[in-house]
């Protein structure tokens, strides 16, 4: 159940998006279609499925105080989880390009810039301020990618909706993505404060 | 009546002016145009955006009739004077007007404003958008709303939801809602808490006066003419009285804390405080029955979200973790403001999703997420404003892989 609260708090009501606005960058430069949004969603979720058990176990046992080395490290956690994030990226990169190119060819430069993504890097600080025990990081990566991934097919089908409509020409385009991102943010508000945990 | 159209057509103003694009907005609504269009249409009937938009405001007119009272009645309940509906019927009348009418002008003068700029701005004839918004706002919102906080809200949503998404049928999120999410999340005390609902007091504590301006003085001679009792001002609120809906009741003690202060009766034909108007269930119905008829609004949309709210219900019943999820889930259809954002809301044919299939889920999921967030949110009292913003932020999402399902379905057939 515990679980279970931890996938819905980090999807739904404390979206990386809409309320950290964490993973801009990739967020608002590959919603332009749906089907890209979604390859690169799944991505992400898949980059912090798999990273946030791998940096739980970095952090707690090789880099904390009771850990192997004996040594309180945590000051190389920032390094070692990007040096993590960066080789699953790579993993990742790789299976695209072989399962589906078009894929990889369209998401481009996006793919390997999932390594500095703000939200995945953030999602596995949080992991550390919060304290999750080993199950809940996973919980929390998978759900947390998944709000990510809600988020980014969400917008990338409204700005294929408004792709046709008579935006003043100064808003076209980015500017209109931040409108919408921001819309989007209200719109979330509605399940902030909500404690999955209470009931 | 061809010699009134003459007549209008004789003092047509030149075009590309503001004058000519006020004279065609208003020409239009009047009558047909005589432009046909060139090159092969096919046209269904005489349907325009214009007269679709002004069948949803014929529906709305009882729950315009019933907010209007309603806002007197719950005013002399709290001072305890002609507490029974009917009693004090011109006072309760005019009392209602004196709130109403100031909210529904400045909301419109607002947002046809911003309306008629953009369309001289980029020299088309005016779309009315904002003739269905203007119609719904008022009644979506507390009665002592101050106005500069209205003006606010309803400048935001036109300008931010509407004209930059490129103006009349091209917003993706609902446009009176918008106005009422504005004031929500900018000025909280203004819309939300016990104090807020009931118009005209200067705090809903037991001994309290009622505020009487000018307004009232005039009132207060003309009903003198007639030998008829005014308003009174030295009025103040009675014992025991709190202001407090129904839902902030049954958030704090469950149904039953609810039928203490108000009957079944009660709430369903809508003598409650609440948003101007949400009340009355019944008239609401009315309403929603006529746009089912017209072909204005989709049954799908209503249909998906009362089917919705009724399976969260129940198994938030079976949950029955605190009072509020024990409050059985046919009371909640009534309790708030469920039928006016199932009639009004949710059935937008802009905001909502446009597929047959989609439809039915956009609306379930309305339902679902409405009553989550009004039991399981402690931080708002009512679900619906933010489930129907947050289902039309995922309509164009739901229409996507529902048209993206039938092109496989087919070319699988082919």
């Amino acid at each position: 159940m515990e679980l279970v609260n931890i996938f819905i708090k980090s999807a739904f009501i404390e979206n990386m998006v809409l309320t950290y606005f964490l993973g801009m960058c990739s967020y608002l430069a590959v919603s332009k279609t749906v089907k890209t949004a979604f390859g690169l969603g799944l991505a992400v979720i898949f980059v912090l499925g798999i990273t946030m058990p791998i940096n739980w176990l970095i952090n707690n046992y090789l880099l904390a105080e009771g850990g192997i080395l004996g040594q309180d490290l945590t000051f190389l956690r920032l390094i070692l989880f990007i040096a993590v994030i960066a080789s699953m990226v790579q993993l990742v990169e790789m299976v695209i390009e072989k399962l589906s190119p078009s894929l990889y060819n369209s998401l481009g430069i996006f793919l390997p810039l999932i390594t500095v993504n703000c939200a995945i890097l953030g999602g596995n600080l949080f992991m550390v301020t919060r304290e999750y025990n080993f199950t809940e990081s996973v919980a929390f990566g998978l759900g947390g990618g998944f709000g990510w991934f809600l988020a980014i097919i969400a917008i990338a089908a409204i700005r294929e909706k408004i792709r046709y409509s008579n935006v003043p020409a100064p808003l076209r385009g980015l500017g209109m993505a931040f409108i919408i991102t921001g819309l989007m943010g209200i719109a979330f508000l509605s399940l902030l404060g909500i404690d999955p945990a209470a009931f | 009546m061809s010699k009134l159209l003459d007549f209008a057509k004789k003092i047509e103003p030149k075009k590309g002016t503001l004058a000519h694009t006020l004279y065609d907005g208003f020409f239009t609504f009047l009558f047909s145009p005589d432009e046909v269009t060139h090159g092969g249409t096919h046209i269904k009937d005489g349907m325009d955006l214009k007269r679709t938009m002004f069948h949803v405001v014929i529906a709305l007119q009882l729950c315009y009739l019933f907010g209007t009272y309603n806002i007197g009645h719950q005013h002399f309940v709290a001072i305890g004077e002609h507490t029974s509906f009917l009693e004090g019927f011109y006072l309760k009348l005019f009392y209602g007007l004196g709130k109403l009418l100031p909210i529904f002008i400045v909301s419109n003068v607002v947002g046809l404003g911003i309306e008629f700029y953009y369309a001289w701005k980029k020299g088309h004839s005016i779309e009315e958008g904002f003739l269905v918004s203007g119609a719904l706002i008022p009644l979506i919102m507390p009665p002592d709303i101050p106005m500069w906080i209205l003006v606010l809200s309803v400048a935001f949503a036109v300008w931010i939801g509407k004209e930059a998404f490129g103006g009349t049928g091209m917003n993706i999120w609902n446009i009176a809602l918008l106005a009422r999410v504005f004031v929500f999340f900018a000025y909280p005390t203004t819309i939300s808490g016990d104090e807020v609902w009931v118009s005209g007091l200067a705090s809903t504590a037991a001994g309290s006066g009622a505020e009487y301006g000018l307004y009232h003085d005039v009132c207060n001679w003309l009903f003198g003419l007639f030998g008829a009792a005014g308003f009174n001002e030295a009025a103040t609120v009675v014992d025991g009285f709190t202001g407090a809906t129904p839902l902030a009741l049954a958030y704090q003690g469950g149904w039953e804390a609810v039928t203490q202060v108000y009957s079944e009766a009660q709430m369903w034909w809508g003598g409650i405080p609440g948003s101007i108007g949400e009340t009355s269930k019944p008239l609401i119905i009315v309403g929603a029955l006529f746009l089912i008829a017209t072909g204005i609004a989709s049954w799908r949309v209503m249909a998906g979200m009362l089917l919705g709210a009724v399976v969260t219900g129940m198994m938030l019943n079976g949950w029955g973790a605190t009072p509020f999820m024990e409050v059985p889930w046919h009371y909640h259809l009534y309790m708030g403001s469920f039928f006016f954002a199932m009639a009004f809301m949710a059935t937008d044919p802009v905001t909502a999703a446009s597929t047959d299939v989609g439809k039915w889920i956009y609306g379930f999921m309305i339902g679902m997420v409405g009553l989550i967030v009004r039991i399981l949110n402690p931080a708002y009292p009512e679900g619906w404003m933010l489930a129907i913003l947050f289902m039309n932020t995922f309509a164009p999402l739901i229409d996507h892989y529902v048209l993206e399902a039938n092109m496989k379905k087919r070319l699988k057939r082919a």
